[in-house]
């Protein structure tokens, strides 16, 4: 099975055939093995992506045991480092940010899922159930929480909000991301041509790709994501307290409700009886405790008439009050030349609750209904129409002593009649008001908040004006006010209310079925229990979108349970071109789903794990080689197709994929196999003759080196001055950052249009941590390459260019730990007599310094020692850098001489590669 | 329980492998059974990085106005449209064509006659906006104007996008990162693809503009735009820190140098050398930058010919004028972002504010460029991403109105570097609604823009996954002729 080699005691395990066959069928040695430090280093940054303390190096370099390479391999992949290091390749893999990725870009919520795949790592969960539990562990039976979060993976896509979006677009582009990056990831295919074509080269059809996204399509995912932090559907983590009622209100829920349904069914014999009695007059008040109740239909003549403060009234006019059609029969017209005056009645206090109802139907601008005092700094309530939204004034001194709500989205229509309704809870708090249009609560902005002192005001209460002026311009029907607030069924009552009226006042048998249906909600109502179990119900929601709103949130996938898996193909992958539709189902080419597998995602990750699927092991296994070899043997990790390169060492990739699969997928043992080998134990010393033959390194002639990513050149200055944080997990974070970086994106709305940067720990923590703005990426790190995570990315690119020169030299984080290594060097001198040069040397190169680099640094460092001692303004300035306290205990010029020394050792090439 | 236990089937290393052979068409896999995939693949030859005939442009500077300008207020004159004044958009017209879902909703589409008057320029008689423009008018015979540019994408997002990438979907490299890898760089001390986003002085109506539009996309990273900022360091990490004076840079780097020379004898890898470039190459930027950004010693003439404004950091005028000096110091592309040009609403409040910021730095550029003898070789290009509605979206007066995007027809303008000047392309019917003569779709514009830069647009590519990439995309496009020289 394995090739013949002739140096065969080269070979420590089965990959060093392959790839010492290799080399000998083209006439190439392997490199010697790397000294032990060099060894020590490499593993420490291939495993836990950190440099190795110094104390590591030298009990590595110190121990004769002949296992000592294998301990150290196992000490470091015991490290809970070392899941933190595998998962920044994967967040890659799962376009992993912290925003929406769209046009606004503002804050989403999906670290736990981060956390989740650093975890996965550490306890070595099979790469099966890695791939399972990510795209289908909602359709797993009875999903654990942990579960569910891993399915974050396909919620880490870009979404939009943007105004004027389609819908069928939106969700027609989350369903393309989703085939592209399943494609990718697990098949090696680029299946994004089959969006428009059947794929030129590979088979894939347009069919195959539509079918493909059916899978992703049958989620209750919304096509926008709202701009908010917990676009739906979400898994809510509340701690403590919060916990055990998140678990009980669902339940309280049910029961309210069922509550209510039992009451509609008991009180139906005594409506009956109500039905054939009642009035127009006992209907408009059958909601209880109105203050005024105007149902403004009378249709002609100079008189209204209602109830008001409880006292039956008629309200009058020389000429004829004007009528147009309302919601049903004929409604008030109440403009300048026609409003009313309902006298002193609901002179409310701000602590009083109170609520309104109204249909109206708007044709201009101004107060529906009021009791204010425009001459005492508008003092008292109102509710007032403008350019299609209501405003809620409760004033006690225009505008610093004030509350006002308005609607957003302009719910009101020229066209159209509306309900209103406002409720007020007496708490004194903009956050009281709420404003329902057609019985659904209204999408609200707080304008003033600052309401301190009383609302009472001495003017009569008015309908469609203030004590002067803001007329209004339209028609009015049933106006009702409470000494209360209404709960949700009142307000469904309210709505039914003119109807209801004019059915009253027909004979019994003139009645309509709709009539007596109007009647019967008005009735219902009206009932106590139901009333109260109403008032619960809104309670609840309440008590629950607060524990959402304080809880950590994580985006999942939640199957939608009333469809079956469907899209459509779309012509030239255009949404509004619909063709054919099609069921879920696996690429044709391929093999079929595995036996008895649902069409659904769960499906399709066990086809994906198949054993009939020859790609994911291999395609896998092709990205850890990536990771540590810095190119794959297949060098298009994303594509193994028809146009990719064909691999380096076939017969090895082969080898490794069966031994992935053969070990239950079992992803340490692979790490542990590659690390283990002779081919990655090699120095990667290069000579001319391998220069010249093995350029790329395609053949394994030596061992790996090459410049690190963007998240270890930062984690690893930390590490080596010993700044790094050791906490693993939590939101993420935001360290130093140069000003105006998001800002200079950011839309003026955006909730991430400020980079503020955090301070203590925080400034100090793994690269993984950093908050991720797709749309303004740690910039630090684009110019190590890093993806923007709008799309999937199995591979780095990996170029040098002066602007990471730039941020090493210059960023404040670099230059920070530059002072922090320079301080504890002159500590260690003067605590221990170690020489300083010795100490930079072996934190950040885990060897000391060699007499020609002695030379040279000693040099500089008599040069900076000169002139910062010339110049210690200089001193300063350099030594303020950064948030770490500056150790007063040392001379400036020396310790600001020593940050350069080591700001310059810090931008080694031999610090910046592994 | 694992959840593939009871499903997991054992095979053995030979059944796992001769799956393989089913598999037809993987070449890593094809590969493995002894084929040849490439006897497979298609012609894809390397391309060679020179021009494919002599270019015409050799910079560019590239004026994108985010938001959309709305077409029949500034360069596509519709008198006809007087009579129409709170008519009715006809459905002959709108041919049951999409609208975002921000007017969709109408009931009405009344249309919103231009409240501008409009009048004919230059020897060339070019007709635009004759109250808004009083600068730019002035140059109508360099300007190439076409007035048939339409798109697929009708909101801000996926059509920026698409006017930048050629494609709707973000992660393709730009314009910019194309002529970066087309043509490389003409300078030693600053990057090949500066971008500068203007601050527009009216701000009511922003649109996102993000570093995604920068990306080189698939292309290798070098070829990213390198954004110059008017607040704080104009790039990023380029001053040193404060302590830190150039000599003292200079002396740290000697001693890097040679260290990292000692560490190159000792491994050999040539990276080693290239890191060394590299931080020279830091260097020297951070001694041009200050340069660069200083305009003290430009003289008093050219903030005549700009504009006071050009002294203000971040404006569009500033940026124009840091634009030529980028030109002249040898940067390729330089791509200008200039924000709240949609015009939902309050035109007549907006427009003009939008038109004071770029009207006479336009016409400085153009001239300035030509002063310099370096317009011929400099494209300058001008336009949104698309255009805006004849039918007024809210309420409509007849001195106010407001306009939703609009695909379907939009104006663009380029001046220089081997485009025709003087000229007129395209046309649209009465309601700046749908293009009756000479289309041009936003393929055939980038096709045109690597033309005058010497490429033929089907020969630009670059492989990757699987694809050979291009700007133009997969399908046909081609050079609109009349638009050259």
């Amino acid at each position: 099975m394995l090739p013949e080699v002739k140096t065969a005691n080269w070979v420590r395990n089965p990959i060093d055939s392959f790839t010492l066959a290799k080399l000998e069928a083209n006439g190439l040695t392997p490199a010697a093995e790397a000294d032990r430090r060099t060894l020590a280093r490499r593993l420490s940054l291939d495993l836990i992506g950190l440099p190795p303390a110094p104390e590591v190096v030298d009990h590595f370099v110190a121990d004769t045991s002949l296992d000592a390479y294998e301990k150290l391999v196992d000490a470091l992949m015991a490290s809970p480092r070392y899941g933190e290091h595998r998962a920044r390749y994967w967040l890659d893999v799962a376009r992993y940010a912290d925003t929406h990725g769209l046009h606004i870009d503002n804050y989403y919520e999906i670290w736990p899922y981060r956390d989740w795949v650093i975890n996965a790592f550490n306890q070595n969960m099979h790469f099966d159930e890695f791939t399972i539990e990510q795209l289908a562990g909602d359709l797993l039976p009875n999903p654990t929480q942990s579960q569910l979060i891993a399915t974050g993976f396909h919620r880490c896509n870009i979404t939009t909000a943007e105004g004027g979006t389609i819908p069928e677009e939106n969700l027609a582009n989350y369903a393309r991301d989703r085939v592209e990056t399943t494609s990718w990831v697990w098949l090696g295919l680029t299946a994004n041509c089959a969006v428009c074509h059947d794929h030129k080269f590979d088979p894939i059809t347009t069919k195959d790709f539509y079918s493909m996204s059916a899978f992703f399509r049958n989620t209750t995912q919304e096509h926008t994501d709202k701009n908010i932090r917990d676009t739906a559907p979400v898994m809510v983590l509340p701690e403590g307290k919060d916990l055990e009622r998140w678990k009980s209100i669902p339940g309280e829920i049910t029961a309210a409700n069922a509550a209510i349904a039992e009451r509609r069914k008991q009180i139906v014999p005594d409506f009956e009886k109500w039905f054939q009695a009642t009035t127009p007059a006992e209907v408009s008040t059958r909601i209880g405790a109105t203050l005024v109740s105007l149902p403004l239909n009378e249709g002609s003549g100079k008189e209204v008439h209602g109830s008001i403060a409880g006292a039956e009234q008629t309200l009058s006019r020389e000429q004829d009050y004007q009528w147009k059609p309302g919601k049903a029969g004929q409604g008030l017209v109440v403009d300048k030349g026609s409003t009313l005056d309902l006298g002193d009645v609901a002179d409310f206090e701000r602590t009083q609750a109170f609520s309104v109802s109204a249909w109206v139907h708007v044709t201009g601008n101004g107060s529906l209904i009021s009791r204010m005092d425009v001459a005492k700094g508008y003092r008292g309530w109102d509710i007032n129409i403008k350019d299609k939204e209501i405003l809620v004034y409760l004033v006690n001194k225009w505008p610093e002593n004030s509350i006002l709500v308005t609607t957003q989205g302009a719910p009101l229509r020229p066209n159209d009649w509306r309900h209103i309704t406002v409720t007020y809870d007496g708490a004194g708090k903009a956050g009281g008001v709420r404003i329902s249009v057609n019985g659904v609560e209204s999408k609200m902005r707080v304008a003033n908040n600052t309401l301190t002192d009383t609302i009472r005001a001495v003017t009569p209460l008015r309908v469609g004006q203030r004590s002067t002026g803001e007329f209004f311009s339209g028609e009015v029907q049933d106006l009702q006010i409470f000494t209360r607030k209404l709960a949700p069924i009142e307000i469904q009552g309210l709505m039914r209310m003119p109807e209801a009226l004019l059915g009253a006042a027909k004979a019994v048998a003139q009645r309509s079925p709709r009539d007596k249906t109007q009647l019967s909600e008005v009735y219902f109502a009206g009932d106590a229990s139901a009333v109260a179990n109403s008032h619960k119900l809104v309670q609840l929601d309440n008590e629950q979108k607060g524990i959402q709103a304080r809880s950590v949130v994580t985006g999942i996938q939640q199957e939608r349970m009333d469809t079956q898996p469907m899209a459509h193909i779309l012509y030239r992958g255009q949404y509004d071109q619909p063709r054919d539709e099609v069921g879920a189902a696996v690429f044709s080419a391929l093999h079929p789903l595995p036996k008895g597998a649902p069409h659904n995602r769960l499906g399709l990750a066990e086809w994906l794990m198949d054993a009939n699927n020859p790609l994911t092991a291999r395609v896998t296994i092709n990205r850890m080689w990536q990771e540590v070899f810095g190119a794959g043997l297949v060098k298009s990790a994303e594509d193994f197709g028809i146009m990719s390169e064909p691999p380096s060492h076939p017969a090895l990739l082969d080898w490794l994929a069966v031994e992935f699969r053969e070990s239950g997928w079992d992803m340490k043992h692979m790490m542990r196999l590659i690390v283990t080998s002779a081919t990655y134990r090699q120095s990667a010393a290069l000579t001319r003759d391998k220069l010249e033959r093995d350029p790329q390194n395609r053949l394994l002639s030596r061992g790996p080196r090459f410049r690190m990513d963007a998240e270890m050149v930062r984690d690893y200055a930390l590490a080596a001055t010993g700044e790094l944080s050791p906490k693993i997990g939590g939101a993420s974070v935001k360290p130093y950052q140069p000003e105006g970086v998001w800002e200079a994106v950011a839309m003026p709305g955006s909730n991430t249009r400020e980079y503020k940067p955090d301070t203590g720990e925080s400034l100090y923590r793994r690269s993984i941590y950093t908050f991720w703005k797709r749309s303004a990426p740690p910039p630090a790190m684009e110019a190590f390459n890093a993806p923007t995570r709008e799309t999937s990315c199995l591979r780095r690119e990996r170029t040098d260019t002066p602007i990471q020169a730039l941020v090493t030299l210059n960023g404040e984080q670099f230059v920070e730990a530059a002072r922090v290594l320079a301080t504890h060097a002159l500590k260690a001198a003067i605590n221990e007599g170690d020489s300083p040069f010795d100490y930079i040397a072996r934190h950040l190169l885990g060897r000391s310094l060699r007499p020609q680099e002695i030379a040279i640094v000693k040099k500089s460092q008599h040069d900076l020692l000169e002139r910062y001692t010339a110049h210690p303004d200089e001193a300063k300035a350099l030594l303020a850098v950064g948030d770490t306290k500056l150790d007063a205990s040392l001379p400036e010029p020396q310790l600001a001489a020593w940050t350069m020394t080591c700001n310059q050792l810090m931008n080694l090439d031999e610090v910046l590669n592994k | 329980m694992h959840p593939l236990d009871a499903r997991s089937l054992y095979q053995t290393r030979r059944q796992f492998l001769g799956r393989g052979a089913n598999v037809l068409g993987f070449a890593a896999l094809a590969s493995l059974l002894g084929r040849d995939p490439h006897a497979l693949a298609l012609d894809a030859a390397a391309h060679p990085l020179v021009p494919h005939f002599a270019p015409k442009a050799k910079q560019v500077i590239y004026l994108h106005m985010v938001g959309g300008p709305s077409q029949m207020d500034l360069f596509d004159h519709k008198p006809e449209m007087a009579q129409w004044y709170d008519k009715d958009l006809p459905d002959s017209i709108r041919r049951g064509q999409r609208l975002t879902t921000m007017t969709s909703g109408q009931t009405r589409f009344p249309i919103a006659p231009s409240k501008y008057k409009f009048a004919k320029y230059g020897q060339c008689g070019m007709e635009m906006n004759a109250e808004l423009l009083p600068y730019l008018s002035q140059c109508a015979d360099e300007l190439c104007l076409v007035r048939s540019m339409n798109t697929e994408a009708i909101n801000h997002e996926p059509a920026i996008t698409f006017m930048q990438t050629g494609n709707q979907v973000t992660g393709r490299p730009c314009l910019g990162s194309w002529v970066s890898y087309g043509l490389g760089s003409l300078n030693q001390n600053l990057p090949t693809f500066v971008v500068l986003v203007a601050e527009p002085t009216n701000r009511e109506q922003l649109q996102a503009i993000s570093g995604k539009l920068w990306t080189a996309g698939y292309l290798p990273g070098e070829h990213a735009g390198v954004a110059f900022r008017s607040k704080g360091d104009p790039i990023l990490y380029i001053n040193n820190p404060p302590g830190v004076a150039m000599e003292t840079r200079r002396k740290t780097l000697d001693g890097l140098d040679a260290l990292n020379q000692l560490n190159y004898n000792a491994l050999g890898d040539p990276e080693t050398h290239t890191r060394i470039s590299q931080y020279e190459m830091a260097y020297r930027m951070q001694a041009s930058v200050p340069e660069l950004t200083d305009f003290s010693k430009e003289p008093a003439g050219t903030f005549e010919l700009y504009g006071a404004e050009a002294k203000k950091a971040g404006s569009f005028a500033n940026s124009a004028l840091l634009a030529r000096r980028l030109v002249e110091r040898g940067v390729r592309f330089v791509q200008i972002y200039h924000n709240n040009w949609d015009h939902h609403s309050n035109v007549s409040g907006r427009l003009p504010d939008q038109c004071r910021d770029v009207d006479q730095p336009c016409y400085a550029l153009i001239q300035d460029l030509k002063q310099r003898g370096l317009l011929d070789e400099t494209l300058i290009i001008w336009g949104g991403e698309f255009g805006r509605t004849i039918y007024s979206q809210g309420g409509l007066t007849t001195t106010n109105y407001g306009r939703d995007h609009h695909p379907r027809c939009f104006s663009m303008w380029m001046a220089g570097g081997g485009t025709k000047p003087g000229t007129v392309y395209g046309e649209t019917d009465d309601f700046s609604y749908n293009i009756v003569r000479d289309p041009v779709p936003v393929h055939d514009f980038h096709a045109t823009i690597l033309q005058l830069l010497g490429f033929d647009h089907r020969r630009l590519s670059y492989r990757y996954q699987g694809l050979d990439g291009r700007l133009t995309g997969v399908e046909e496009a081609h050079v609109v002729k009349a638009l050259l020289a």
